[in-house]
């Protein structure tokens, strides 16, 4: 979690150092939107203990936290994010298409295109008779597209090794969940499909631990789908540059930072001590470093190759 | 005097934990309790209850219910109105809300929820009667009643007239001392071995070491069940259970500990419990479990101790409350007393009977005739009945 934790606040400063005008998102060095993961680190290194190379993700627009526990190669990530060549697409894919042939990493900006997506991977992994298990994250706000409902359906039917993780953090951009849904809890939603689904409260990553084991031993065994609403949170805005002027619940967002709050667990129960914790931080912010170094030192694409490696 | 005041804590979160993936848990939706809470209103309205102090959340029960207390069909529903208090997702909510519930006095306090619910509650209830209606997914704690039934119960509660004198008692607890640390369960405590809280739930009976129970139903679903297996003990008994496993193994026992989930358990030894005697737990480490949730680890260096105490919180039973209504005449109109019929204080439906069912009002209410019929219904002569 402190490496992810990590990247995302080096990317935030990276990213607005040379906004200008600061609206401007395509100014800079790292150009485009960027929507960061902090605060749902739990639900990432919860889920992603859990598999192997094999396995598949698929993750929404807010993906950084999932790539880097799934094992998607920092200084290939951060060079994507950059748009140089050395990254995972070349450079033509930016921070929210992340697509990693070798850990069966993917992620895209269209809301809920991850779930229909998964269930194809699963349904080949089935087929071919191997262990191995889909992924596919999205946030609240994403349940409400069809695609959620018509994946849900399919993987119930034909018994799929998929897990549905919901990051719930609250915020559907701008919009609270019951603002927009009729029935607020995923979990029912999956009981109406004939899957078994929880609710993890409290940004907890013990409890995510065990609740994705549960779910991935589940698919493994081939007893079908699961799927696990994570209440997690959004510690910055949806996207860089947010004002968040519509949030009410700002005041406790630094006391629900799960980071500090997992720390003086660890502390208090003799499993870490401080100075571990800052070992563990310095050698996440010497990668970071690395990798930004990694991107910022690789050519950027040149505009003869624009039409390369891409099929529409 | 205050109009008649009664309040809700509805658990969103409950029945949600990871028991649907690693038992066969069901699950309580929101619209299902939602459900439930209009049959609790309706009944709440039956029994006289005015107006309803709720807890408020943010995962659909609060929208839920304001969107169907303004319907034409709710206009017979006390006035609902929702404790004004930040809303964290968290048990802190419950607690908070059970609290500006004492302090505006209300009469009774539905709980919708399982045995943590429950728990949280009795927490900060004092003298406050409990209506518990189980939401959760093993639930010992909250026995089976139907909503409006309960809403009827707690109403009748709030305005007394005997009711609660004749249809409440106080449950038994099990306080748990680790340093600083108090906790209560209701239920259980259970001593398990591993290193982390987790998700909370227990559902591997072999990691479990130790189990004290305040009460042991042969019937139960959950941990208790293993003392209920091995000796029964009713709610309304003075003493508990302790019941240590492993070796030397001298009984084994095939408990239903979750939903659909039944394990062999080595027994060690089972003593009873006494009460407001501590015992400090055997297990050099380990983790408690209060009510079959995880709350916290603990060394050799400071082991917890336990201790039943019978100062738990005070509990509703519907069926009393009912029988002693009908009997004295609170339910019709108009209201008219029996001339010698007097509700039973003793009937305690929630001890388990010889024959195994703890729910057998039938019984109750042909004991409370025995002084003949309410006046002001006409009982037609068994043997002037047509055939």
């Amino acid at each position: 979690m402190v490496r992810i934790r990590q990247y995302e606040s080096r990317i935030l400063q990276e990213y607005h150092a040379d906004k200008s005008p600061a609206w401007d998102i395509g100014a800079g060095l790292i150009p485009g939107e960027m929507h960061l993961s902090a605060g749902q680190e739990p639900a990432a290194v919860g889920v992603c203990a859990h598999l192997g190379l094999g396995d598949a993700i698929t993750a929404p627009h807010r993906p950084h936290h999932f790539a880097l526990a799934h094992g998607v190669d920092m200084n290939a990530m951060t060079a994507e994010i950059y748009g140089r060549t050395t990254g995972l697409c070349k450079g033509k894919g930016g921070h929210m298409h992340l697509f990693d042939p070798e850990h069966h990493f993917s992620c895209s900006g269209i809301i809920a295109q991850g779930y229909p997506v998964a269930c194809g991977q699963a349904l080949a992994m089935k087929k071919r008779g191997t262990d191995r298990v889909a992924v596919a994250v999205a946030g609240e706000g994403a349940a409400n597209q069809g695609a959620f409902h018509e994946a849900l359906n399919l993987a119930a039917l034909w018994e799929l090794p998929v897990i549905f993780i919901i990051e719930d953090n609250d915020w559907a951009i701008s919009v609270p969940r019951a603002d927009s849904t009729a029935n607020t809890s995923n979990a029912d939603r999956a009981a109406g499909y004939g899957m078994p689904g929880v609710r993890v409260e409290d940004n907890d990553v013990e409890a995510v631990f065990e609740a994705a084991g549960a779910a991935v031993d589940r698919a493994r065994a081939g007893e079908g789908p699961s799927l696990i609403e994570i209440h997690t949170l959004r510690l910055w805005g949806h996207f860089e540059g947010d004002a968040q002027a519509y949030r009410t619940d700002l005041d406790t967002v630094d006391e629900r930072d799960p980071i500090p709050r997992y720390a003086a667990v660890l502390v208090e129960n003799g499993d870490l001590t401080e100075a571990q914790i800052d070992d563990i931080r310095a050698t996440a912010d010497a990668e970071v470093d690395a990798a930004i170094q990694h991107a910022i030192a690789s050519p950027t694409p040149e505009p003869d190759d624009a039409l390369d490696h891409v099929f529409a | 005097m205050g109009r008649t005041t009664v309040g809700v804590v509805a658990n969103p979160a409950s029945a949600r934990d990871v028991r649907r993936l690693v038992a066969l848990g069901g699950t309580m939706t929101t619209h299902d309790k939602l459900n439930r809470l209009q049959r609790l209103l309706v009944g709440l309205a039956g029994g006289g209850v005015e107006r309803v102090l709720a807890m408020p959340d943010r995962s659909g029960i609060t929208v839920g219910l304001r969107r169907l207390a303004a319907r034409p069909s709710a206009a017979s529903w006390p006035e609902l109105e929702f404790i004004e208090q930040p809303v964290g997702g968290t048990a802190a909510d419950t607690r908070r809300a059970t609290e500006a519930m004492v302090a505006a006095g209300v009469g009774a306090i539905v709980v919708l929820g399982g045995d943590g619910t429950n728990r949280i509650v009795a927490g900060a209830s004092g003298d406050v009667p409990l209506v518990s209606i189980s939401t959760g997914t093993n639930n010992a704690f909250p026995l089976p009643v139907e909503s409006t039934v309960a809403g009827l119960a707690a109403g009748l509660v709030a305005r007394d007239d005997g009711c609660r004198r004749a249809g409440t008692h106080r449950a038994k607890q099990l306080v748990v001392r680790h340093g600083s640390r108090v906790e209560r369960a209701l239920v259980d405590v259970a001593i398990s071995d591993g290193d982390r809280v987790g998700s909370g739930a227990v559902w591997d009976g072999g990691t479990i070491r130790e189990l004290y129970l305040c009460f042991a139903e042969p019937d139960a679903i959950g941990l208790s069940a293993i003392g209920g297996h091995l000796h029964p003990i009713g709610r309304r008994e003075p003493g508990g259970l302790a019941v240590a496993m492993g070796e030397p193994v001298v009984a084994t026992i095939h408990p239903p500990i979750g939903p659909g989930l039944v394990q062999p358990i080595g027994v060690r030894s089972i003593d009873v419990l006494v009460p407001d005697t501590p015992v400090e737990v055997r297990a050099a480490s380990g983790v408690v479990a209060i009510d079959g949730e995880r709350l916290f680890r603990f060394g050799s260096d400071d082991r917890p101790t336990i201790t039943l105490r019978p100062d738990g919180p005070v509990v509703v039973s519907a069926a009393s409350v009912l029988t002693h209504a009908s009997t004295t005449g609170l339910l019709a109109t108009p209201a008219a007393r029996a001339t010698t019929a007097t509700a039973p204080a003793s009937h305690d439906p929630t001890d388990p009977p010889p024959e195994g069912n703890h729910h057998d009002d039938a019984r109750s209410a042909r004991s409370v005739h025995r002084d003949g019929p309410h006046p002001a219904v006409r009982v037609p002569d068994p043997a002037g009945v047509p055939r």
